[in-house]
């Protein structure tokens, strides 16, 4: 099977199972059950219960959509806010669209995690604080992409032909430039939020992002670790969901650039 | 040449300066006055003015910036708020666990990553290519935090090979490192993906030169093809160390944390915890300055290892 189509299956499998959580198990995600502690995988709890007696698939389940939700999110708000803000400041050029850039270098050239780290402590933790930060955080990027493609697109024939039959130049860009770059930001795009994922659960587990009791995959971690001997599966399973879902949102990119990507 | 550095040494000042600008307002955006902080709830308002003053944020944030500046200068990185002690002290204290720790796992995603990339990608298909890909996708996408977890579970807990956290004894070197070595794989792992991925893209492109062709024509050996495919395509792979190398420093947080290991990412925890502002301040600018100057690094190394990017 192609990484596209391998891709494609496992996210429908991750969102589907996160999204119909309900149907898949009757259990509460938060409530305690001070009976059934510690309980091995058995049919009634295919990846046993935590230190607190709660289901493990279910706690995996529940905290997929805070995280797959905090992921998409911030990949959204990075992509968004750098590719137009790209876009827009190549079409204006001169000083607008030098200081932009250097401002974005300047973001840029801070280390990625502790730049994340230090926004989420700034806005104080929460899931849409998260989701600024990573945002943030993932913008310079996607200005930089769209800035680079921008320039490239508007020396190239077809872009002389349109100014030369009087196509302005705003219209060049939105309607001509954009729609021909826009795969490989998608490519970038799922490559990302394979990445935001992955912060998102560190910063959880850190307990600096998602706060308890709102189950997300970091904050579960977190919570398993400090009962990682007596209960191995609490921290099995949900870490097991977190690396399928960005296995298939990191073979989603790679699939995308195989057919999408021009360069390629 | 001359002129290419000089612009290079002022992009790297420039750069420096425009991070360390970010720095400082970043900490004083931090929530909380560091004075409520340290005075607790308690202290009356008289004692928290006096406080303020001597922490010297009574003054206008412009004074506080050419202050900062001047500290920098000299070196000096102010006192923590909870013990009054010098925050280059505690640097100089915990780096050297966080150093360890980041050089032995940049060593070993090295090794790993080029070895694997370098094999891999002059037998495309191959049995190592095809066990690279597996390790690739698979380092990729598993949380380090979480890969920790099994390693612990398998060879702290059930193996007893390793100690379950921490550092075992102070000042047993030995026993130290051996401490070090789980966080160091599970540090190393998405790092060596990484790195076996982008070589195995550089050997493939290099695989197509003419030059291979002309060296197979003549009758050359794999060793001999890949003496040249290596020297022409690891160059290439350096803006990537560098990257993985800079972002180690503080990459090794959330590692620290699963591992126990009171290092400088345990440090900016503690201190992003109680709010003390000024050991969350000195470990940020030492962590930039060490990236963006092992970044420029890089590129100056690049420039001198590959003639062809001279021209620009």
């Amino acid at each position: 099977m192609s990484r596209l189509g391998a891709g494609s299956v496992l996210a429908v499998l991750v969102v589907a199972s996160v999204a119909l959580a309900p149907l898949l198990t009757p259990y509460d995600p938060i409530a305690p059950n001070y009976r059934n502690l510690y309980a091995l995988p058995s049919l009634a709890h295919p990846l046993g219960t935590d230190g607190l007696g709660r289901d493990v698939l279910a706690r995996s389940l529940a905290g997929g959509r805070v995280s797959l939700g905090v992921a998409i999110s911030a990949t959204l708000l990075a992509s968004l806010l750098g590719a137009s803000l790209g876009t827009v400041a190549t079409g204006i050029g001169g000083a607008a669209d030098t200081v932009l850039a250097r401002l974005f270098d300047a973001v840029l050239a801070f280390p990625g995690f502790l730049l994340v780290l230090l926004v989420v402590t700034i806005l104080g933790g929460g899931a849409l604080q998260t989701v600024l930060a990573m945002g943030v955080a993932g913008a310079p990027l996607y200005f930089r992409l769209a800035r680079a493609y921008t320039r490239a697109e508007l020396t190239t024939d077809y872009a002389l032909a349109g100014t030369a039959l009087g196509a302005t130049r705003r219209r060049l860009l939105w309607r001509h430039a954009l729609p021909n770059f826009v795969g490989s930001l998608w490519v970038q795009a799922a490559s990302t939020a394979a990445s935001f994922l992955l912060i998102e659960a560190s910063l959880s587990y850190l307990g600096l992002g998602v706060p308890l009791p709102t189950p997300s995959w970091g904050n579960v971690l977190q919570d398993a670790r400090s009962y990682l001997t007596q209960q191995p599966w609490a921290a099995v399973g949900p870490g097991l969901f977190l690396a399928a879902a960005s296995l298939a949102f990191q073979f989603l990119s790679d699939g995308l650039r195989d057919r999408l990507d021009r360069r390629a | 040449m001359g002129r290419y550095l000089l612009t290079q040494a002022l992009s790297f000042v420039i750069t420096l300066w425009a991070v360390l600008t970010l720095v400082f307002v970043a900490v004083r955006a931090l929530p909380g006055d560091a004075a409520t902080v340290l005075g607790g709830l308690d202290t009356s308002t008289a004692q928290v003015g006096a406080l303020r003053r001597s922490l010297g944020l009574e003054r206008s944030l412009a004074r506080q910036y050419v202050a900062y500046w001047g500290e920098l200068a000299q070196g000096n990185l102010g006192l923590s708020l909870r013990d009054q002690r010098p925050v280059t002290r505690i640097l100089l204290e915990r780096l050297p666990v966080t150093a360890s720790l980041a050089g032995l796992a940049f060593v070993t995603s090295l090794m790993l990553g080029v070895g694997l990339g370098l094999m891999a990608g002059l037998r495309p298909g191959g049995t190592v290519d095809r066990f690279s890909l597996l390790l690739t996708t698979v380092g990729l996408a598993l949380p380090e935090f979480w890969f920790g977890f099994l390693l612990i579970l398998l060879f702290a807990v059930r193996l007893r090979w390793f100690p379950v956290v921490g550092l075992p004894t102070q000042g047993a070197v030995l026993n130290d490192l051996w401490a070090l070595v789980l966080p160091a794989f599970t540090l190393a792992l998405p790092r060596a993906a990484q790195i076996a991925r982008l070589t195995r893209a550089r050997v493939l492109d290099e695989l197509h030169a003419d030059y291979v062709r002309t060296a197979r024509g003549k009758g050359a050996m794999v060793a001999g093809v890949a003496r040249h495919v290596a020297a022409n395509a690891l160059p290439g792979i350096l803006p990537l160390l560098a990257l993985e190398l800079g972002g180690l420093l503080t990459g090794t947080i959330v590692v620290e944390q699963v591992f126990g290991l009171p290092g400088l990412g345990l440090a900016i925890l503690d201190a992003i915890g109680a709010r003390d502002y000024p050991v969350v301040q000195g470990i940020t600018i030492l962590a930039v300055t060490i990236y963006v100057s092992v970044n420029w690094l890089a590129d100056l190394t690049q420039l001198l290892a590959d003639p062809r990017l001279r021209v620009a």
